[in-house]
């Protein structure tokens, strides 16, 4: 939404975003089944996270399964892990032809939807975010990641079919997503980050674009991340037209900043294992610090997770991060 | 005209051009590709042994140093190791019968916990290109299954693959195992989140920082 994106831009102080709620469903004790399959649950994690953490917004679960699964695919849902798609669904232009676009009612997507509701309708103080996987990265679980790589040059046109359907899902779910009050969506497109600039612009800018033209308004912002990206496809990023990038920790920060025009809001980097999850409390401070100077006077700065923060970050680290955010803007 | 055939083999390995039929690259399209060139290159008398180390290994070479220079990405280098398996294909019946020598066997797997397999996947491919004969284990090998493989193939080098930090851990017990089933079973690890240094950690012979590396060390234990 503008409003979100002029607040980040007017601001004086870098906002804090971590994309989190594995920590809210473990303070619940509940399990990442529980959270992923009942939007009741996911609904209070993210509640718990938005009443105990100081942060700028909320986030739904990066689950880069709901999509896939609406589909067709079948899904492995362990315990205390997050989900996982089992097996490819089509493998050649007959079985990508038959794929039939989902309704809404297909899989977790009414439980997403539920989830999203009622974080909008009961976190007041602060946006909420949704979340939902990009349209390469979406058609590459269906079609099998490493095959996808190769298909774009061998097939194009089916490839090209194949996004056009996972597109279409993709703008019906953010219009529901948009329906239920959110603030916005991060769009997860990390299988894109492998990809040359032209062969992103091509394989996902375009179809990440009309997600972008069919959703985004000044209520509404679209946050594109890419964790894939180690600096070769920031203008393809950039193209989207999304008011918000949201980078992974393989990237360079600064550099991101210099490429990026100055209206568009520029999240990232920590590394959610490396420093949120394996940190001390030290080094948690040490490595937000750093950044944060870094990064000093770019005002499109957002500081973030690199990605989801995985299950077992530890409460003390995500205090830790916000805290030296705190203290850096006082 | 042998040499000239083992020429546009590797050109058509190094560009990524499969077969006829595939429309890539742009400027090859509708030309023969790896498998076709292949096949008229063993009628027309090239030995497997030349088609494997004259065209495929180079052209590989290639294609890696260019990778780690950034200069193509993962589409393409799966391209060219695509079209180094359809010539590979060809080649088959001479490794079978022992009329030409594979290096070795290359067992690989991604490590239990993790579903990352494009850079598993780019790396036994090449070793493949480079003369290895590769078991893939797929994603997600549990300890059993290694330990499985290397007791059905005791002299095959291991190679495992983590992209998570979360189960660069579980490497350690696989090698574990493995050693403790067959000793003499020389290990490899990779994957972004590695170091040299952890992979000494945890009891690997082997690290390579991408494929290029890997196969260097391949080549020095197998010489
Ligand atoms: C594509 C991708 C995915 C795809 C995977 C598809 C697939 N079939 O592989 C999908 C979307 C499914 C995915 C899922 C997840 N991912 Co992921 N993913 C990536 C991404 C963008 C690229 C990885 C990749 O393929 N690189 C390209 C290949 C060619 O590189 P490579 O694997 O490093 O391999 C090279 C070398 O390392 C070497 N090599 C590799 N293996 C071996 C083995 C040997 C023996 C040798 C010698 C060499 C070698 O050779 C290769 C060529 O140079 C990375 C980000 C990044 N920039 O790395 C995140 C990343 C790896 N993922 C990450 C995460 C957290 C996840 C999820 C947990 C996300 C989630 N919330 O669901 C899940 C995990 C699922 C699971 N249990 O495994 C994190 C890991 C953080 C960490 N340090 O632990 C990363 C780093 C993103 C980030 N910035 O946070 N992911």
């Amino acid at each position: 939404m503008k409003q979100f994106i002029d607040q980040i831009l007017q601001s004086p102080n870098v906002a804090a975003l971590p994309i989190m709620t594995h920590p809210g469903i473990e303070a619940l004790g509940k399990t990442v089944r529980d959270a992923v399959t009942d939007g009741n649950v996911q609904y209070q994690a993210i509640q718990y996270l938005s009443d105990n953490f100081n942060t700028t917004a909320c986030t739904s679960i990066m689950d880069l399964t709901v999509e896939a699964e609406a589909f067709g695919s079948k899904i492995n849902l362990p315990e205390n892990e997050v989900p996982s798609v089992l097996e490819r669904l089509v493998s050649d232009v007959d079985s990508v032809e038959a794929l039939v676009v989902p309704t809404l009612d297909k899989g977790r997507i009414p439980q997403y939807l539920l989830a999203n509701k009622l974080a909008a309708e009961n976190i007041k103080d602060k946006p909420v975010f949704s979340g939902c996987i990009g349209p390469y990265s979406l058609a590459g679980r269906l079609y099998d990641m490493s095959e996808i790589m190769v298909a774009i040059y061998i097939d194009p046109e089916t490839m090209l079919s194949l996004l056009s359907k996972c597109t279409e899902l993709l703008v019906n779910y953010c219009k529901a997503l948009k329906a239920t009050g959110t603030a916005g969506v991060i769009i997860a497109e990390p299988a894109a980050g492998l990809l040359s600039n032209d062969d992103c612009m091509v394989y996902s800018t375009a179809f990440v674009k009309q997600i972008v033209d069919a959703v985004q308004d000044d209520g509404f912002t679209v946050i594109l991340h890419n964790c894939g990206n180690t600096g070769q496809c920031t203008d393809a990023m950039v193209a989207s037209g999304a008011r918000a990038l949201h980078f992974g920790n393989a990237i360079d920060m600064e550099g991101v900043l210099k490429q990026c025009p100055s209206d568009v809001v520029v999240m990232g980097n920590l590394n959610p294992v490396g420093v949120f999850k394996q940190g001390s409390v030290e080094s948690v401070k040490l490595e937000t610090r750093s950044l944060l100077q870094k990064m000093a006077g770019y005002k499109n700065f957002v500081i973030s997770s690199g990605c989801d923060l995985p299950p077992h970050v530890p409460e003390v680290n995500i205090r830790a991060f916000l805290e030296t955010v705190e203290a850096y803007n006082s | 005209m042998n040499q000239e055939l083992l020429e546009k083999l590797s050109e058509c390995v190094e560009f990524g051009k499969i077969n006829l039929a595939s429309p890539y690259p742009p400027q090859m399209k509708g030309m023969p590709g790896a498998d076709e060139i292949t096949k008229e290159a063993l009628e027309a008398g090239v030995t497997p042994g030349e088609i494997l180390n004259e065209a495929l290994i180079s052209a590989m070479n290639k294609v890696g140093q260019k990778f780690s220079e950034n200069k193509i990405f993962v589409p393409q280098m799966l391209l060219s190791a695509k079209a180094m398996s359809a010539s590979m294909i060809h080649l088959k019946p001479f490794f079978a019968n022992g009329s030409v020598k594979r290096k070795g066997i290359f067992i690989i797997g991604t490590v239990f916990g993790d579903l990352h397999d494009i850079g598993k996947n780019l790396f036994s491919m090449m070793v493949e290109g480079a003369g290895w004969e590769v078991i893939d284990l797929g994603i997600d090998v549990k300890i059993e299954k290694f330990v499985e493989a290397v007791q059905q193939n005791p002299n095959a080098v291991v190679g495992i693959s983590a992209l998570l930090t979360t189960t660069m851990v579980h490497m350690k017990p696989v090698i574990e195992a493995i050693k403790s089933a067959v000793p003499e079973t020389k290990v490899i690890v990779g994957g972004a989140p590695l170091s040299a240094e952890f992979a000494a950690s945890i009891g690997a012979d082997g690290y390579g920082k991408n494929p290029q590396e890997g196969i260097l060390w391949l080549d020095k234990i197998s010489a």
